[in-house]
């Protein structure tokens, strides 16, 4: 008697803890009544592609090795990222209206970006950063809808991601979301119109902590070592600390930041490598102001070691 | 045995026997030396180039000088044997794709040659001569070289 009254109160309490999780995990999302009034301009949306480096997950590889030249405007998707959570395999955002996102509303593009939702309602795997571009100017975002819709369409859906449980739970990645999307800036304090800037470029498409900053056992990452360098997401080694306090940067101006982004070549005029390459190649299509933006935010860091 | 592929036989057996003699004794330790005395020559190009140093012709030339003499040395310095050790860079596409390599290593040579003939007197005349040489080092350290990191 008295243990079934107790089974059916750990049944009701059970019950209302998965509608509790249910309800803290659901996908949230703008309105399309939300967006600012913005003409879209496709022009402001090609500088935030190449800042972005949308097509180095985004563009189909040419013979299994990464797109260069024209092929990096075609944007069929079809990479493999091996990760410890599994396999991502990255979608096409041509914009074709089947197989790419050529029937997305501009709310639906916003919602992916910056909320981490599809337009059905699903939500995405960090593994696409919309953590960085919820940081991101809205009008920049409704801009980079507008340069994807100038692109050639790419037939062709790819396949699903392949994880590991638990983090073939996608619902679980609410939870994910309420401890580590957020739209607060990284860093604070008094900041000069170029540093500032900077920090949006950096921060938001730029996306650069998603590689320089380590993360916890979650995947979230550690904001108190932002940017001071992590292991290297794609492999053996370690990505470097970029704040003033990083090994080799530390001795380099703002001046050579900048010059580095635009050229490839370090102070000691060695070359940039590895996954850095495609990077670098990215930040040389930018307006000179917008690299030296980068710098001087990279150099107004905290300096971590 | 014609006349002809029996010179080209010794030719080869000659070669295959005397390339590493070509290369020295250690061309690890060569080409390394050698990339550095590059990349200590692109310096001054490139700080001129970014207004760091004031513009000198004859300093810019007796870079580009080096740079030929080393694109003249480097490929024979990386012979069959030599694809590990002294924590080399070197990526084994060079041994996998070597007319690929050798092929990245003429841009380099040719861009050279084109900025000498031109004999830049300006920074401006810099900047455009220079700008096809360094992009040859990019692309060839894209393809052919691995990171140590």
């Amino acid at each position: 008697m008295l243990i079934s009254r107790l089974l059916r109160v750990l049944a009701v309490l059970f019950a209302v803890i998965m509608v509790a999780a249910w309800w803290m995990t659901r996908p949230q999302t703008i309105a399309a009544t939300d967006l600012p009034d913005h003409q879209p301009d496709p022009a402001g949306g090609e500088r935030v592609f190449w800042l972005g480096g949308c097509a180095s997950c985004h563009a189909s590889p040419v013979n299994g090795k990464r797109a260069k030249g024209d092929d990096k405007l075609l944007l069929g998707g079809g990479l493999e990222l091996d990760t410890p959570y599994g396999v991502f395999r990255v979608p096409n955002i041509s914009p074709h209206v089947d197989d790419g996102i050529g029937g997305w509303t501009s709310v639906d593009f916003v919602n992916a970006m910056q909320r981490g939702v599809s337009p059905d309602g699903r939500h995405y795997y960090p593994s696409f950063p919309y953590t960085s571009y919820a940081r991101m100017p809205v009008e920049d975002v409704m801009d980079l809808k507008a340069f994807l819709d100038t692109l050639p369409p790419v037939s062709g859906r790819i396949e699903a991601h392949s994880l590991g449980f638990p983090w073939s739970v996608r619902r679980g990645i609410g939870a994910w979301k309420r401890r580590y999307l957020v739209e607060e800036p990284m860093t604070f304090g008094v900041s000069p119109t170029l540093v500032e800037r900077g920090r949006l470029l950096v921060e938001g498409a730029g996306h650069c902590g998603e590689c320089h900053t380590p993360r916890d056992r979650f995947g979230g990452m550690l904001r108190e070592r932002w940017l001071a360098g992590a292991p290297n997401p794609e492999g053996k080694g370690r990505v470097p600390n970029i704040t003033p306090g990083g090994e080799n940067i530390s001795e380099w101006s703002a001046a050579d930041i900048a010059y580095y982004l635009e050229s490839g070549f370090t102070p000691e005029f060695d070359t940039v490598g590895g996954s850095m390459v495609a990077v670098q190649e990215n930040m040389a299509k930018l307006s000179a102001e917008d690299r030296a933006a980068i710098a001087a935010y990279l150099r107004a860091l905290p300096v971590l070691d | 045995m014609s006349y002809l592929k029996t010179r080209s036989l010794i030719a080869t057996v000659a070669l295959t026997f005397t390339s590493p003699l070509i290369a020295g004794d250690d061309p690890l330790h060569e080409r390394h030396e050698l990339m550095e005395g590059v990349g200590d020559a692109a310096k001054p190009i490139g700080q001129m180039l970014k207004g760091e140093q004031d513009f000198d012709a004859a300093v810019v030339m007796t870079s580009l000088k080096t740079f030929d003499e080393a694109a003249a040395q480097f490929g024979e310095l990386f012979p069959p044997g030599s694809e590990t050790g002294e924590g080399t860079e070197a990526a084994p596409a060079i041994w996998e794709d070597r007319a690929g390599f050798d092929k990245a290593l003429a841009t380099w040579s040719d861009a050279v040659d084109a900025a000498i003939a031109a004999n830049p007197q300006t920074v401006e005349e810099t900047k455009t001569v220079a700008g096809p040489v360094f992009n040859a080092c990019k692309g060839c350290h894209d393809d052919y070289r691995i990171e140590d990191e």
